[in-house]
């Protein structure tokens, strides 16, 4: 339309301006050419497709309806490629709505089908990488309708139909290789990730489908509309004709590809297997590096990705605030064999914490080197073994295998195996009141050298005496009339740091002097249950606080071991003697799921009164989400016994979204924390995820840098033009570009068809001095011909073209500026 | 070309890196044989390229009979690739001329070559003024299927279709110039005398005058055909045409107006000697026109010959060289002043006896 042309191409409107009187008729696209290439090009969006969703199932060695997907892949994508290549939008358009209503109507009556079909994909993708990242307790998705063979071909044709309609927009109007790519390539980073492998013919789809589309971009020869003529005209000067009406080539281009790369990946797979490629790989640096992390997020989701350290389910020793976020591996650490005889849950103690200060429970036996002076250890001047009768609760078995001795009605004894799969092997794991048959033998200590706990793969039998019914007396008694003559005061004590906020915490309880000893622990118990919500994720605490007071004052939130450390001090605040205790508990529920061992005889495990009359021997597999802490608290009369404070996680509040949670645990990582002085638990380690950001980062760069360099590449390539030798050439050239500038900033601008027009435009808009009739002239003169008007009038003309465009850089606002700037 | 080489080149190059990382990265056995496709390949393409480029015939075709200007002129441009490889870029260096008024322009047309057979591409020219289309392709650079390799093919196809004015008859007008300007012709013209001479029988061609046509013979022979005339008589009209162009592409006006003109004289049989000014030869060319054929070679000639810029000079050298002469019909463009026995055709040129 520009530079003076007007005239000419209202004559011949469409046709080819060749030199001055010749031009290129303006033929009309033969149907055939434009059917055939719609064709062809909805084969290769087709192979595309094909190659990528199918590559993901056949990684997978999902077996589908191959045949229906690919006739629908081939029918869609034949259909978007006819309805791009439309003569008239009201087509496109009215198709696509024809293609959404089917779509909806479609998606509403297979809807059961697509959801079965897409989690049995799930399934199997979740079996593959339980098995590959060896993660245990991966949930699968229950399955609607169970044939897979039918309703994954139906979740493939919706998932193809979705590349289909953006592939093909991408192949009519840019045929991006890289578009192409990320949107076929990166479904199938999951199972390269998990070493699984497409299958040949969806590899060999693929590689036709890429290579193809690199040909035709690299050589030009991909747009045809139906409105198209069968000359393309391009370049600046419009003197590059490109014959489009060429589908033949296309087709024998691809039968080209297809022969070639047919024989390639066959000799390929024969000369150098799958296996021997994976020979030539020494180092595995990204499973390495990323494996864990997978692991994380395929078991937890997103939250895996920023809860990065290795599980901290499981015991940890006492030591408490590190951890930000409570994640279990799901891996089985015991093995339990008993028969259940209560409703209550089975408690297997660990660890047991005495005295506490700087975030830890200190073990009872306590560190030699911890203590100023062997009078403040607990159990000042007794030996392991002694302590370990005190730990492990002697006088109370004692009392109850008298009891059962006796022939006491409620009583009763068994036999539990505990067999160690992968705990901590410092700790016994036994049950409530245990009768060890020696203790000399035993000390539940991992600080001192002689310890002794379950070897891993190891199983120890344990002769218990389980205290199914409590006699209404026990507890009864005001703590201040209680006799802990006998207790160690470590178990009275509450440290000076902790004590005023635990008086606090007693107040806003409402715990007083006048309150029995069960009515303390229910009152605590209920409070924690109504106003505490119970979380995995409380957050870690800060370096600073204690774990305590910053538990009961400012987070107000947490998992087993905040409301155990809390309960404990709270108790003693109250006069109740308490500890802190670590270890594994199970509920009915749980052991209800497990394997009954009919091998066993159920009197060889169980004798005596049972809250449930008669069970069975069952094989409890105790993982490490099953890791717990709680109190015990001493009774007068009878010992020490089970206080179960922690609310039920059926409370869990988990208001943090994932971006919340991440910056939180972010923010964490850069104040002083608790955390580099706990070695178990370990913080978000920043270095883990620096390739991570590096790939992000080098990706954005890359991304960056090539929008860069096109953009100067655009730039340089207009100053070039502008700034050639042949004056009128440059002088055509800055005043399109002038054109163009204007045209970015006010579409409206497109309104004015002629040189006179557009400069009065200019005039109009940008305040500059020009002689309208004489430029216009001058640019209708430049525009026919080489050379037909001064030296003089081209300066005049640039000179104004150049004044045009300063006092439009000059008028524009900034977010125009920009615009023009990234032009 | 040379930018869309390096871009592709560097597209070629990124999109291999980025397979072998992902390669290299999760040990990814499709991105190993894409790369192995990926190496494979240009070199595939190469080999396909030199073969082709060792075997491929080019032709261009035109109408070999002159045309018409405004008509659409078909170029068929032939390209045989002898080999199994297609090949998706052809581009050939065209130049399209116009010699007559020394218009040119250059450009690519860029075209696939099937495999195993001839590509033939129709190029519908058309022109809007009359002269000579000439359509030269000097280089065809065949790229490789990759974009990245090409390889330059010198030729020389030369082809080209001459583009005659369109003027209507305007037998009455003519007929009465010439008759003022040849006054022994009008005098014999009223007693029915012909000033001609039969100089040989000839197959009937159309346009040719019913007059002519020899009808005994045509009778014997099953055919028509006709007496060919060379005009006998010493006062036969001169016609000095002026090839001068300007701006507004008048000269276009002036070969329509001769066309007419010269065509209303053949038509009534009027015989008349043109002349112009011949820039190949720098000289004034007088040619005598008795029919219809004598008067397609003398354009055909003229539109062999270039336009000048500079009005007036033919008759100058008319007067200069022919100075015996009294009368003679001069078609181009107007004088100053007012002149009688004049013929007018578009953009206000005109026929003049002088």
């Amino acid at each position: 339309m520009l530079f003076g042309k007007r005239k000419k191409e209202q004559l011949h409107k469409g046709d080819i301006f060749l030199t001055r009187g010749i031009y290129l008729k303006k033929p009309t696209m033969q149907n055939g050419n434009i059917v055939v290439n719609c064709f062809l090009r909805s084969v290769i969006v087709c192979m595309l497709v094909f190659g990528s969703v199918g590559g993901f199932l056949s990684s997978f060695d999902i077996s589908y309806n191959m045949g229906l997907v690919l006739i629908s892949y081939l029918v869609l994508s034949t259909y978007f490629s006819f309805l791009y290549a439309t003569s008239k939008m009201i087509y496109r358009d009215l198709g696509y709505i024809l293609f959404f209503g089917v779509f909806v109507v479609a998606i509403y009556f297979y809807r059961v089908y697509a959801n079965s079909g897409f989690y049995a994909v799930v399934n199997r993708i979740l079996q593959r990488a339980q098995s590959y990242f060896d993660l245990s307790g991966v949930q699968e998705y229950e399955v609607q309708i169970d044939n897979p063979y039918t309703t994954i071909a139906i979740v493939a044709i919706f998932v193809g139909m979705v590349m289909i309609i953006v592939l093909n927009i991408w192949m009519y109007s840019t045929m991006s290789l890289g578009w192409t790519v990320l949107f076929t390539f990166p479904i199938l980073l999951i199972p390269l990730y998990m070493e699984r492998t497409p299958a040949a013919l969806y590899s060999m789809a693929l590689c036709i489908g890429y290579i193809a589309v690199m040909v035709f971009k690299g050589n030009g020869h991909f747009v045809v509309f139906a409105w198209d003529t069968p000359f393309r005209v391009k370049g600046f000067k419009k003197n590059h004709v490109t014959y489009t009406q060429d589908a033949g080539i296309f087709r024998q281009v691809l039968g080209t590809f297809t022969v070639m790369f047919f024989c390639m990946v066959i000799l390929v797979e024969l000369l150098i297997p799958v296996a021997q490629f994976n020979g030539f790989f020494k180092k595995d640096t990204l499973r390495d590096r990323t494996k864990e992390t997978i692991g994380n997020f395929i078991l937890l989701g997103f939250e895996g990705l920023y809860n990065h350290y290795s599980s901290v389910g499981g015991m940890s020793g006492g030591k408490l605030g590190g951890v930000s976020t409570v994640r279990a591996d799901y891996r089985t650490d015991l093995i339990v064999t008993y028969t259940p005889y209560s409703v209550e849950g089975v408690y297997l103690k660990g660890y047991t914490g005495g005295r506490y200060g700087d975030n830890q429970w200190e073990s009872i036996y306590g560190d030699a080197t911890e203590y100023v002076s062997e009078g403040e250890r607990p159990y000042a001047g007794l030996s392991d073994t002694e302590i370990f009768q005190e730990e492990s609760l002697k006088n109370e078995v004692t009392y109850l295998q008298d009891k059962r001795e006796s022939g006491d009605e409620y009583s009763a004894d068994g036999i539990m195996e505990v067999r160690n799969m992968g705990a901590n092997v410092a700790y016994l794991y036994y049950p409530y009141y245990t009768a060890f048959p020696d203790y000399s033998i035993y000390n539940n200590h991992s600080l001192m050298p002689t310890s002794q706990g379950i070897a891993l793969y190891d199983t120890k039998k344990y002769h218990y005496y389980p205290k199914v019914v409590w006699e209404p007396e026990f507890g009864n008694q005001y703590p201040t009339q209680m006799d802990v003559s006998k207790i160690d005061e470590v178990f009275l004590e509450v440290p000076e740091k902790n004590q005023e906020i635990i008086k606090t915490e007693c107040e806003r309880i409402g715990l007083t002097d006048s309150m029995t000893e069960n009515e303390i622990l229910q009152t605590v118990k209920d409070y924690f249950q109504d106003n505490i919500p119970y979380t995995l994720k409380p957050g870690a605490t800060p370096r600073d606080a204690d774990f305590i007071n910053y538990f009961l004052t400012k987070n107000r939130k947490g998992y087993c071991a905040h409301f155990a450390s809390a309960a404990t001090l709270i108790f003693r605040q109250m006069g109740i003697p308490a500890r802190y205790v670590e270890g594994y508990a199970f509920s009915l529920e749980a052991a209800l799921t497990s394997e009954i061992d009919d091998s066993k005889d159920y009197y060889r495990y169980y004798n005596g009164y049972s809250m449930i009359g008669e069970s069975a021997v069952l094989d409890v597999e105790v993982n490490d989400s099953m890791a717990h802490a709680w109190v015990e608290v001493y009774v007068d009369g009878f010992g020490w016994k089970v206080v179960e404070v922690t609310p039920s996680s059926m409370e869990e509040s988990d208001e943090e979204d994932f971006w919340s949670a991440f910056s939180g645990s972010w923010r964490y990582s850069g104040e002083d924390t608790v955390l580099d002085d706990i070695p178990q638990v370990s913080e978000i380690d920043l270095t883990d995820y620096l390739f991570v950001v590096y790939i992000i980062l080098s990706v954005f760069l890359g991304f960056m840098l090539l929008a860069f360099g096109k953009m100067a590449w655009r730039k340089g390539k207009r100053y070039q033009k502008c700034h050639q030798k042949n004056q009128i050439e440059a002088l055509i050239a800055l005043y399109a570009d002038v054109c163009d500038r204007i045209r970015v900033c006010d579409v409206s601008f497109d309104a004015c068809k002629s040189h006179m027009e557009q400069l009065r435009y200019m005039v109009d808009h940008y305040a500059v001095e020009v002689d309208i009739q004489e430029c216009s002239h001058c640019l209708e003169q430049i525009s026919y011909s080489e050379n037909m008007i001064t030296e003089e009038q081209v300066q005049m003309l640039r000179m104004h073209v150049i004044q045009i465009r300063k006092a439009l850089w000059k008028s524009v606002p900034f977010c125009k500026k920009i615009k023009l700037l990234m032009r | 070309m040379k930018f869309r080489k390096i871009r592709n080149i560097l597209r070629y190059l990124f999109a291999f890196a980025l397979n072998v990382y992902i390669m290299v990265i999760f040990h990814s056995y499709i991105n190993f044989l894409l790369m192995i496709g990926m190496i494979l390949f240009p070199v595939y393409s190469v080999i396909a390229l030199m073969r082709v480029k060792k075997t491929m015939e080019f032709h261009i075709t035109m109408p070999v009979e002159p045309m018409e200007k405004k008509d659409e002129v078909k170029v068929y441009f032939r390209i045989k690739n002898n080999t199994f490889f297609p090949i998706v870029n052809a581009t050939i260096r065209l130049t399209v001329e116009n010699p007559f008024y020394g218009y040119e322009g250059d450009h690519d047309l860029n075209m696939p070559m099937r495999a195993r057979t001839e590509t033939n591409v129709s190029y519908p020219l058309q022109m809007d003024y009359c002269g000579r289309l000439l359509v030269c392709a000097k280089q065809i650079t065949l790229m490789d299927l990759t974009g990245m390799f090409e390889t330059k093919l010198k030729i020389h196809e030369e082809k080209e279709c001459l583009i005659l004015p369109k003027g209507e008859l305007r037998n009455q007008e003519a007929g009465q110039l010439y008759l003022k300007g040849v006054s022994e012709a009008v005098e014999s013209k009223e007693k029915g005398y012909d000033f001609s001479e039969v100089s040989g029988i000839r197959e009937y061609i159309p346009g040719d005058k019913l007059q002519n046509i020899h009808w005994k013979l045509s009778v014997k022979k099953d055919e028509l055909m006709v007496k060919e005339r060379i005009s006998v008589s010493a006062m036969q009209l001169n016609v000095v045409v002026e090839l001068a162009n300007d701006n507004e592409m008048r000269l276009e006006s002036v070969l329509e107006l001769t066309d007419s003109i010269t065509k209303s004289f053949v038509q009534q049989n009027l015989p008349f000697t043109l002349f112009y000014y011949s820039m190949n030869l720098k000289e004034l060319v007088g040619t005598y026109i008795g029919n219809e054929v004598e008067r397609q070679e003398w354009f055909s000639g003229v539109l062999y010959d270039k336009s000048y810029a500079n009005a007036g000079i033919v008759e100058e050298m008319y007067l200069q060289e022919v100075p015996n002469e009294s009368t003679y019909l001069y078609i181009g463009y107007p004088g100053t002043t007012e002149e009688e026995n004049v013929v007018y055709g578009n953009q206000g040129v005109v026929a003049v006896l002088k």
